[in-house]
């Protein structure tokens, strides 16, 4: 009797024990953090200009994805084509692909999410960059055509945007059905969102059960999570890469990246619509030095104010070392022998801004340009600030062609620099027109090269990203998130 | 009648004040400060606004005291200078609350009635925002700059001050050299300049060394959010705002402010302490809004 009650005594906790470690050991998470970049109204709407970026990206697929080259591979189109002028693509679409909801997945839901875009009511910023869609039609469930307004040999680049993800038919606020690896569990920016695996995904079954993005607005606080093993996955800075550097229990990854910081002239108010200035406020930084101080010497690639990146085909290749003499003969030249004075705001929205603009204002002071620099509230800075005066700046990578039409046509949404060159966009419709690869590359480098001579966006470079990761998470690869299959991440337990 | 003066002559208090050892310890501290301050563009070893990128983060050696920042900058220099700017604002600022306060609120004692309760209901009003708010919605309005900064802290830092010189004042105002004075005929602004401002200043003047402690924080503070002192001009909130990131990597670039700061605050506490200890006076110790 005393026996059956010692192992009875023995054999329950034992029991519960078993349970809760066969339960954890299924339960694979991922926590990361969710830095709050919109104030908490982030949106599941991916072409929102509050696009939660990172769940968007595991919750929903896009046609045409990039592989690890930077080159159009397949996602959901199976394949794509072009007829003869580039005027119409036909796409046949992956089979047997169910959304989360159960619904299959067929030519409507492209028709609907491509044609979603040019809605006047949504302002959607990705008009800048598919507003060219005039329609789709659906030739059978499996095969869509998309007909443009004017030629655009390089369709697929565009369908690469992380935005273009592909929507239900019908899909309406709040969102969050899509084809994607995870499916939304509960959604709420401001404390906790979690991602469950879909099961049903196509391209196999996801090596996680769950990622979970937890607010953490602070980069610092973030930090401090990743050290304490509260989050598994972060974004790193140079000053933080050092704290982890032979700490066997994470893995530091640097990558090439094509993003950027930069300053935004407004070239739509006086002086700066004189293009002699915009030049002398740019050439006047010294561009290596600037990376060596803001990011370290080797990480990242030095930028003649474009905003391609390095990997893309269509970059230029420009010579663009500080030129002191040069700008102050602009400066004289346009009025201003005895130096200029422009004020610059930026904000301590993430890590180096403020440094960025601190580093041009006493670069560029050699050359007689005084720079007041304001530090504006970080709350509100891209609505109130940004787009309205010279302001810091900070851009992820994308293809040559979007980030041309993006940011630099003429009336586009996010012109940030208001530049208006009719060449210039006369360049970029014929590159778009043009099927020769080489031929639109001459095209594409001649329109950044009149973004160097005129533009109003000061890019010194473009810096390396970096991650930090618990040394558990495996399937990640040193590259840029965009390349980043999800389904194949997995937690070694 | 005369003018009936009840405060210290002010080279006695100031012996009095020297003669206690927390008042010596204060007054030392302080005018150490000062006197850095005056003389830093002088005495900085280096360019404080040069960026080396080859010798960032690099910790204290003979060639950088206190170590570099994460743009390679000098600490030491630029801990030197880091006061300087906030001293100047704190100075101003203080003046302009002083002032303004202490006239409002040795008139409102003076008049009373409906007039006084009007006006301490919209300080009492104002004084329900946060100070950080109210000086946040003024920069907002007014820019970021220095020079709206000193209008901008004097306005919000003076509410208090309206408090404190109407409450001392109403301790004066029934009295016979006043009531002898209205008597005269002389005008309120009169009998408030020569009859009962001379005996509230000791209590202006310890609130006045304190309100410019608090100010000296609310700029440093503000220049940490980023609207305080802009760069180039090195500020200690500023410094600490951009070490705090490094913090573990480089403690040196966020110590040298942190030290300059809190030596420079508790310097002037311990010599206002003194101070009100000499003249009888119950200084607020607490900061307003906190």
């Amino acid at each position: 009797m005393k026996f059956k009650l010692h192992a009875k005594l023995v054999a329950t906790p034992l029991v519960v024990f078993m349970t809760i470690a066969s339960a954890a050991q299924a339960d694979t998470v991922l926590r990361r953090a969710n830095d709050l970049s919109f104030g908490g109204s982030e949106s599941l709407d991916p072409i929102s200009a509050n696009r939660f970026y990172e769940v968007n990206d595991l919750i929903y697929s896009r046609l045409i994805r990039q592989d690890e080259n930077g080159r159009p591979a397949s996602e959901l189109a199976q394949t794509w084509k072009a007829n003869e002028t580039a005027t119409e693509w036909t796409l046949t679409l992956q089979p047997g692909v169910i959304f989360h909801d159960g619904s299959t997945f067929d030519a409507a839901d492209v028709k609907f999410t491509l044609e979603r875009i040019k809605d006047p009511a949504l302002e959607s910023p990705v008009t800048d960059v598919l507003g060219l869609i005039e329609a789709v039609d659906v030739v059978d469930p499996l095969t869509a055509r998309i007909r443009l307004s004017t030629p655009h040999a390089g369709l697929p680049l565009l369908l690469m945007d992380y935005r273009v993800r592909i929507l239900p038919e019908g899909a309406a606020a709040p969102f969050g059905i899509g084809t994607g690896p995870f499916m939304l569990d509960s959604y709420d920016p401001e404390s906790t969102t979690i991602l469950n695996a879909n099961t049903a995904y196509w391209e196999g079954v996801p090596k996680l059960d769950r990622i979970e993005f937890t607010a953490i607005p602070d980069s610092e606080a973030r930090n401090q999570a990743m050290l304490g093993g509260q989050i598994d996955y972060n974004g790193l800075t140079r000053d933080q890469e050092p704290l982890y550097a032979g700490n066997s229990a994470f893995t530091v990854q640097s990558y090439p990246a094509g993003g950027w910081f930069g300053i935004a002239f407004q070239g739509n108010q006086p002086p700066l619509d004189d293009p002699r200035i915009r030049k002398a406020l740019r050439i006047a930084v010294d561009r290596a030095d600037m990376l060596a101080l803001m990011s370290g010497e080797g990480n990242g690639i030095v930028s003649c104010d474009t905003p391609v990146k390095a990997s893309d085909p269509f970059r230029a290749t420009l010579d663009c070392p500080q030129d002191i003499a040069g700008a102050k003969a602009l400066l004289a030249d346009a009025g201003y022998p005895d130096g200029i004075d422009i004020e610059v705001f930026t904000a301590d929205l993430e890590p180096g801004m403020v440094q960025y603009a601190e580093v041009y204002q006493q670069q560029v002071a050699e050359a007689g340009i005084r720079v007041k620099l304001t530090v504006a509230p970080s709350d509100g800075y891209w609505d109130d600030v940004w787009l309205k005066k010279n302001a810091v700046t900070s851009w992820s990578q994308r293809p040559a062609d979007q980030f041309l039409n993006e940011a630099y046509r003429s009336g586009a949404a996010w012109n940030e620099s208001h530049f208006a060159n009719a060449a210039f966009d006369t360049l970029l419709d014929q590159a778009r027109a043009t099927l020769d690869i080489e031929k639109a590359r001459t095209l594409y480098v001649q329109a950044q090269e009149i973004l160097f001579n005129e533009g109003g966006t000061l890019i010194a470079y473009q810096e390396n990203g970096r991650r930090v990761m618990s040394a558990r998470v495996t399937g990640i690869a040193a590259q840029d998130e965009d390349y980043i299959r999800w389904h194949m991440v997995g937690m070694e337990q | 009648m005369n003018t009936v003066w009840l405060a210290l002559p002010l080279p006695q208090i100031l012996r009095d004040v020297l003669a206690q050892r927390s008042g010596r310890i204060g007054m030392a501290i302080v005018c150490l400060h000062l006197a850095v301050a005056l003389a830093a563009p002088v005495i900085t070893p280096q360019d404080s606004a040069y960026q080396d990128a080859s010798a960032m983060l690099q910790s204290p050696s003979f060639s950088h005291w206190f170590g570099t920042d994460r743009l390679g900058r000098d600490v030491f220099s630029r801990t030197l200078l880091g006061g300087r700017e906030a001293m100047l604002i704190a100075t101003a600022a203080t003046f302009i609350a002083m002032a303004w306060g202490s006239a409002l609120g040795i008139l409102v004692a003076l008049i009373g009635g409906r007039t006084d309760a009007i006006v301490m209901r919209f300080i009492d009003a104002m004084m329900s925002i946060p100070w950080i708010l109210l000086v946040m919605l003024f920069i907002a309005a007014l820019g970021s700059s220095s020079a709206a900064l000193v209008p901008v802290l004097g306005f919000s830092y003076g509410l208090s001050v309206v408090y404190l010189a109407r409450a001392a004042a109403l301790d004066f105002v029934a009295r016979d050299f006043v009531l002898a004075a209205q008597a005269r005929g002389h005008s309120r602004w009169s009998i408030a300049a020569t009859e009962l401002f001379p005996n509230v200043r000791d209590s202006l003047a310890v609130q006045g060394a304190m309100q410019w402690s608090w100010i000296l924080l609310a700029v440093s503070s503000l220049s940490f959010l980023g609207m305080g002192v802009a760069p180039p001009t090195p500020d200690w909130g500023q410094m600490i705002a951009d070490a705090r990131g490094i913090m573990q990597r480089a403690p040196w670039a966020l110590i040298s402010p942190m030290l300059a700061l809190s030596s420079l605050v508790i310097g002037m506490n311990l010599a206002v302490d003194a101070w009100a200890r000499v003249t009888g006076v119950e200084r607020t110790r607490r900061v307003p809004g906190a």
